[in-house]
């Protein structure tokens, strides 16, 4: 039988996306349906070994919303991940744009900015850790020397100051991450456009706000989309910082899937957990699809 | 640029190359390869770790048809395996685990019933009941061997102690109490107590001693007695006598402040006696006495058992080899022989004859008379979940966040129901 050329070259572009769909159906889509699979059954301590364990459809969604504390984590987790974004994103973007004028050091500098982004995640949490103690902690310590207080503040005994720590290491991080994108989307704009409104008599303000706010939105919105999906998902620096704690007030969804699966041997809880964090990503994962989609229109 | 990615090329062979330098050193003295069958035993033994290879090297010098090769990893990392490997079925041939976490791993098939490999071995009438009940499933089933037990006592700063009026340590609460007033001194941040209440086992583990005390147990923990035992700690707190930062501590971490004179007196462990007389040997200067919990009026003296146990995974090739090598791991000279090393308790009644350091040195003697009032955790295949509650408790009373009887009955919602289903032994 012979093939239309038509045919071979449909056949030869199905060829080249085979080890991507290969890679994408084994790496990813296997662990996806055998977790979706488990969030619908009770597979728990008890049933594991057995195998008694049985179809209970969305129980374990339905226990899961019913149950304060992952309430309290869902919340944790958009409050954690809204803080973040407002702080790093406008942090980044200062950076990015005073950085990407030119002035003596301003590449070294810009590069240490960089080693908040380059520490793996465990050693920024250790070293806030550390840095929010109470009685040995630099942060208490440098506070009290400025006369901000009066006395130690108990950072991470306190579910709000230990939310609002934990959002602060976590910026330490994204802040390097949203201006290394930043700077990208400001090296994109030609010079020629602000010399051309310096010459129409426009005040830096305008130029901030008609040149650069709207040449810059494909790639604010790129690193709001990806700072938000980095930051939702987070997991060692609660886990290493204040596993989750006091009392689940930094539990985040991951964390708290985890501890599901993996400390209390919940499995089919834990996988309903990480269904929720999934969706709430993947519904952004869309807006952001359609954004581009739109943009490329 | 160039010089740029030359930094970068350094920085990164250096970073190689610590974990280089780590790696080697992590490199045991076993016994060279004897040409028998491989078995690979996971633990998570630090300063013990040169104890457990010296066995190793031992039996592995001692025969040609079994070779043990040991391996570390992190407690949080192992407990993340066998969890994966009871899926997967990747696991060791031997694993070690926390004893109060085994049943909970035998629910889930991680370990191999070795009963009939047991059988007719008399050295199995010789360990403690307590232990050896760890390793068992609700049919009396054994999994695996207990290796080693500990308990907790109250180690003492005995200069702090003596400059504040008191020539001994604690008998009784009301004692304890006076004594953690009367050696707190806030202005230099010195609190008469510290202890580990974090959101972990740990946590479970230090507060246990104290339930027991006040005359709950776990079970009973919704009662006056239990509710006391929250409010005897909370009060600690409120008085100012010991740090809220406990919450966030390990038993480690715990130490660390004692030794850095932060509290004049801390919950400790069995094997934290190591500690003091290896890396703090220097730190710790000041005399130093450990004693037995103090109970309360209503309750009976406590403390709680620790310890590991070495199982025989799903899976493994050679039962019968793992079986024989635990066997000899656990003889009564070896158990004895270990401990020592370690710093543990032995798990079976003719180690402790053998050798005297249980009853010559006086730390260790207040530990292993405390072993035979200490309670165990458990065994319950739900365990992580009573532990959780225990400790969610705990917290919420130290934090402020809750009366004592209001935590105590969260904690009973959630610990009552999972004991009507399968009460503990």
């Amino acid at each position: 039988m012979k093939m239309t050329i038509a045919a071979k070259k449909r056949l030869e572009g199905y060829t080249f996306i085979l080890p991507g769909f290969i890679y994408i159906l084994v790496v990813l889509g296997y662990p996806l349906v055998y977790n979706v699979i488990l969030a619908f059954r009770n597979v728990n301590v008890k049933t594991f070994k057995s195998g008694t364990d049985v179809f209970v459809g969305l129980q374990n969604f339905i226990d899961l919303f019913h149950d304060p504390t992952f309430l309290m984590v869902f919340k944790n987790t958009f409050v954690f991940t809204i803080g973040c974004l407002v702080f790093q994103f406008t942090i980044g973007f200062v950076f990015a744009l005073f950085f990407s004028k030119k002035f003596t050091l301003a590449g070294p500098i810009r590069g240490m900015i960089l080693v908040g982004y380059m520490m793996p995640m465990s050693v920024s949490a250790l070293l806030g850790k550390n840095m929010f103690d109470v009685s040995s902690g630099v942060i208490n310590d440098l506070f009290m020397k400025l006369h901000l207080i009066q006395q130690p503040a108990e950072w991470l005994l306190k579910g709000n100051t230990a939310m609002a720590a934990i959002i602060a290491v976590n910026c330490w991080v994204g802040i390097p991450f949203n201006m290394l994108l930043l700077t990208s989307g400001l090296t994109g704009i030609s010079q020629d456009v602000y010399e051309s409104a310096e010459v129409d008599g426009a005040t830096p303000l305008q130029k901030f706000l008609h040149i650069t706010l709207p040449l810059m939105k494909p790639a604010i919105a790129s690193v709001l989309m990806l700072g938000f999906i980095y930051t939702f998902k987070a997991f060692d620096l609660q886990f290493v910082m204040t596993s989750g704690g006091p009392l689940n007030a930094t539990d985040v969804l991951g964390t708290y899937s985890y501890t599901l699966s993996f400390t209390q041997y919940e499995f089919s809880k834990g996988s309903a957990a990480a269904i929720v964090l999934f969706c709430c990503l993947f519904i952004v994962g869309l807006f952001y699809l359609r954004m581009i989609s739109k943009e490329d229109d | 640029m160039k010089k740029r990615m030359a930094m970068i090329a350094a920085l990164a062979a250096a970073l190689m190359s610590t974990g280089m330098i780590a790696y080697a050193a992590d490199t045991a003295d076993i016994g060279e390869p004897n040409g028998g069958t491989e078995i690979e035993l996971w633990h998570y033994f630090e300063h013990e770790a040169d104890a457990l290879n010296a066995v190793c090297k031992q039996y592995n010098e001692s025969q040609s048809e079994i070779y043990v090769v040991p391996t570390f990893v992190s407690r949080e990392e192992l407990m993340k395996q066998y969890t994966i490997g009871a899926v997967s079925g990747e696991l060791p041939d031997i694993g070690m685990v926390d004893s109060p976490d085994m049943a909970s791993y035998i629910s889930l098939g991680v370990f191999e019933d070795i009963t009939s490999y047991l059988e007719g071995w008399e050295d199995i009438d010789q360990f403690y009941a307590g232990p050896l009940s760890s390793c068992k499933d609700s049919e009396g089933n054994l999994y695996g061997l207990p290796n080693n037990s500990n308990c907790l006592a109250i180690l003492c700063n005995m200069e702090l102690l003596k400059a504040a009026g008191y020539e001994e340590p604690p008998k009784t609460i009301e004692e304890f109490k006076e004594i953690c007033e009367a050696t707190t001194d806030a202005a230099n941040g010195v609190y008469g107590f510290a202890m580990c209440a974090i959101g972990n086992e740990e946590g479970t583990f230090q507060f246990i001693p104290w339930l027991y005390g006040a005359g709950a147990t776990v079970a009973s923990v919704n009662s006056e007695e239990g509710i006391a035992a929250f409010e005897t700690l909370g009060e600690l707190i409120e008085n100012g006598w010991m740090s809220k930062e406990v919450v966030n501590w390990g038993q480690g971490d715990a130490l660390n402040a004692w030794a850095a004179g932060k509290a004049a007196m801390l919950e400790s462990g069995t094997w934290q006696i190591a500690n003091l007389d290896g890396d703090l040997k220097d730190t710790v200067t000041w005399e130093y006495k450990y004693t037995e919990i103090p109970a309360s009026a209503n309750g009976a003296q406590a403390t709680v058992i620790g310890g590991e146990n070495f199982g025989v995974c799903a899976g493994a090739e050679n039962v019968e080899a793992c079986v024989d090598f635990l066997k000899f791991m656990q003889t009564a000279e070896s158990n004895a022989e270990w401990c020592e090393i370690a710093g543990k308790l032995p798990v079976r009644a003719d180690a402790v004859g053998l050798k005297d350091f249980w009853t010559a040195d006086e730390r260790y003697k207040v530990f292993n008379d405390s072993m035979d009032f200490a309670v165990a955790r458990g065994p319950h295949e739900s365990w992580p979940t009573i532990s959780e509650a225990l400790y969610t408790a705990e917290q919420a009373v130290l934090l402020g966040e809750k009366d004592a009887a209001t935590a105590v009955a969260d904690a009973a919602a959630v610990i009552d129901p999972i004991l009507a289903e399968v009460p503990l032994p």
